[in-house]
């Protein structure tokens, strides 16, 4: 009823109680006509856009991967079927590729989550110079990761560098630890970069949510008697789950995909040792020109991503109250 | 909606599917009669250096001065990614129409059709072929034809700080392998690695075997077992692997990214002895003007001193639209001119007259044009880069422990093998 006595006084055009239909004038028609394609010929550069830079080269991967490729003129393509597939699932640089990426999300997913929300609920109390921190801890967030990877491998590195000159300094190690001479301290510091750089963007997202939480809730909470540590659980994560699940997943998402950090800090190496997902499927695509393979691992990790963003959706579904 | 807002956005629509079509189409060029021909030309120098300013503010001007319906477009490609752009570019139709290619690749692309071979499309072939070394020359042959032109050539031989060592309180350069053994322990006492090297394909890893006195292949290059894990090659390879592992190569052999490079840690005397080419001169004097790199020939071992040799040919693609004007720019590289004012800048030319004048282009020179009497040529294979790569994957592991010098010398003989018998 309001609705109705809102619409009448918000158009000056109120709505023409209901009338049979008759025939509308060509001229009406005509321009009710331009008013549908006025629309989509705004949409059209767009989506033309989209469709022809990402739509359009999803596809043709899915069609390469089914193929042995062949890039070099006049060789004819042969039809594989799944082999790509199957091939990739009995390989075991795959395999150590999965886990290499698996490691690292595991690794760097909850610290982003947890220390964002740290600093998101340090940062949401009114102190002196909270601006500043918060600019100075999002700042890595939108480095480039070509500077801040070769500023970690000076960082990092096995002769002179600067961990682990602080680490001897605690009497933690005797000798330098040549980080990048093997496979898991090699993960380490990749991962260690990944912290660092994202613990900004969870914050800064964990910040807007804080601002939601009704006070008031919080101040019951008190008045109860709960302490610190039982509002930030009982009262705090409950009401920010929606904004974890959202940052778990995205995370999630970003850590299979890393790339960069391993390319330039290992390459792959020592011997494939550090080899992960994307770095394997660029150096098959582009290194050896196997571009049918590359695609097929390409999609087997969107399949794995996808499978977990099922998982996370489920698992952070809101309980019915 | 009023009739003009419909046209107007019928109208832009129209207009902005114009613009992203001229867009689009906006990089072809056209070869109308009359205008100049514009040759593309890709190399590996880097964008940065002293042969680049060279080809760009004397050479091509002086080329286009001479031929005003010819423009020539150099592009500059990081080495590394060179030989992979070729390929792709061959797969995509756009190939340039020079090239500046390592001698390594030159059969193999000319396995793959891309190369137009020289020796028939340019009639006075005859005439520059007898200019150059033939040494040189033999790179660009390939079943019967030859697809290119040496354009420069080049060796590797042992810069040596000559500060370092004497603060070790060794006053004379390494000779021999053994001169090598003795002076390690001494440089590492005193902070120093005695040999950078960056890895261990060919290019770095075979002035050791030769000079160790083995090779990877018998002559005709037919086998690789019997040869690459001889007894020598054991030794020479056990000789470099104990080196690593008592700390006397720095890590930066196996591949390790955050190791300082072999010409910064030599001139900042971290690194002893480093083998690098003639094209460190001038980089050294503009990235470290206080340190003066002196050179001596690679240590010998039971095979005397031995080096690699190394150069680039200059090839023509045979999808070129530009015949031509790319021949005339072919000439122009190999006419003195061209291969004196390169000379200047680290580049040994493979001119004879040139050459023989070289010590008096710069005294650096010397060394090297002493050590390409001893230089050998890599295998000059299509499947030169797979080779490469097995020995460089199997020395790696020799390195890191997970296989013995010989368990890892027999696999790489047993992968080779076929790769010969292939060609």
């Amino acid at each position: 009823m309001s609705e109705v006595a809102e619409r009448k006084s918000g158009e000056p055009s109120a709505l023409p109680s209901p009338k049979p239909p008759k025939r509308v004038p060509i001229a009406r028609r005509r321009k009710s006509m331009g008013n549908r394609i006025t629309p989509y010929l705004f949409l059209f550069p767009g989506i033309g856009v989209f469709s022809l830079t990402i739509l359009f080269p999803i596809v043709k991967s899915l069609q390469i991967s089914f193929y042995k490729w062949r890039v070099l003129p006049g060789i004819p393509s042969p039809f594989l079927g799944f082999g790509n597939y199957t091939r990739a699932l009995h390989d075991p640089i795959f395999w150590r590729a999965l886990v290499n990426s698996g490691f690292y999300m595991l690794v760097t997913v909850p610290p982003q989550i947890i220390l964002g929300l740290l600093a998101a609920m340090l940062l949401n109390d009114k102190i002196r110079g909270r601006g500043l921190f918060r600019i100075l801890i999002y700042l890595p967030v939108i480095t480039s990761w070509v500077v801040v990877t070769l500023l970690f491998l000076y960082l990092f590195s096995g002769d002179g560098g600067f961990f682990n000159w602080i680490l001897k300094d605690l009497h933690l190690i005797h000798q330098d630890v040549q980080w990048f001479g093997s496979r898991w301290p090699a993960m380490i510091a990749m991962s260690a970069l990944g912290i660092w750089k994202g613990i900004g963007w969870s914050m800064i997202i964990y910040l807007a949510a804080l601002q939601t939480v009704n006070p008031e809730l919080v101040e019951a909470a008190a008045i109860d008697g709960a302490g610190a540590v039982r509002r930030f659980f009982a009262v705090t994560i409950p009401a920010v789950r929606r904004t974890t699940t959202f940052i778990s997943m995205m995370l999630v998402i970003g850590g299979f995909n890393v790339f960069i950090q391993v390319y330039l800090m290992t390459e792959g190496g020592p011997l494939g040792s550090t080899e992960v997902l994307l770095t394997y499927m660029y150096r098959q695509a582009f290194s050896y020109l196997d571009f049918g393979y590359g695609s097929a691992i390409a999609f087997l990790l969107t399949g794995i991503i996808l499978v977990l963003s099922g998982v996370q959706w489920r698992f952070f579904r809101p309980s019915e109250k | 909606m009023k009739h003009s807002t419909r046209w107007g956005s019928a109208v832009a629509f129209a207009a902005s599917v114009a613009l992203l079509a001229t867009g689009i189409s906006a990089g072809s060029s056209s070869a109308a009669t009359g205008n100049p021909v514009t040759v593309t030309f890709w190399h590996a120098y880097s964008s940065d250096g002293s042969e680049v300013k060279t080809i760009t503010n004397i050479l091509i001007p002086r080329f286009q001065a001479e031929h005003p319906d010819i423009i020539v477009k150099q592009v500059a490609i990081p080495y590394d990614s060179l030989h992979q752009k070729l390929l792709v570019a061959a797969a995509g139709g756009d190939l340039p129409d020079v090239v500046r290619a390592d001698l390594a690749w030159v059969p193999e692309l000319a396995n793959l059709g891309v190369l137009s071979p020289l020796s028939t499309e340019m009639s006075d072939f005859k005439a520059y072929s007898q200019a150059v070394f033939p040494g040189t020359l033999a790179t660009n042959y390939f079943k019967g034809k030859y697809y290119g032109l040496p354009l420069d050539t080049n060796t590797r031989v042992m810069f040596w700080n000559k500060a370092v060592f004497a603060k070790a309180g060794i006053s004379k350069a390494p000779k021999t392998f053994a001169d090598l053994k003795a002076d390690a322990p001494k440089l590492k006492k005193i902070g120093a690695y005695l040999y950078g090297e960056s890895g261990t394909g060919g290019w770095s890893i075979l002035p050791w075997i030769w000079a160790g006195g083995g090779d990877i292949t018998d002559a005709k290059y037919t086998k690789s077992s019997g040869y690459i894990n001889s007894a020598k090659n054991i030794a020479t390879i056990q000789m470099l692997v104990s080196m690593y592992k008592s700390g006397y190569i720095p890590n930066l052999i196996t591949k390790n990214k955050s190791a300082i490079g072999t010409s910064d840690g030599l001139a900042k005397g971290k690194y002893a002895t480093i083998l690098d080419g003639p094209w460190m001169f001038p980089i050294m004097a503009g990235q470290y003007p206080n340190f003066k790199p002196t050179t001596v020939l690679v240590p010998a071992g039971l095979g005397g001193t031995s080096s690699v040799v190394g150069g680039e040919d200059v090839v023509m693609m045979s999808t070129t639209q530009q015949k031509a004007a790319s021949l005339e720019l072919i000439r122009y590289m190999l006419s003195t001119d061209w291969q004196l004012s390169m000379a200047k800048v680290g580049q040994m030319p493979v001119r004879k007259d040139v050459s023989a004048i070289l010590p008096s282009i710069a005294p650096y020179y010397a060394t090297f044009a002493e050590q390409l009497k001893t230089a050998r040529p890599r295998i000059p294979s299509p499947n030169w880069q797979k080779i490469d790569a097995v020995l460089d994957d199997r020395l790696q592991r020799a390195l890191n422990g997970s296989m013995t010098v010989k368990a890892a010398l027999d696999s790489a003989a047993k992968a080779i093998d076929p790769l010969l018998a292939a060609q």
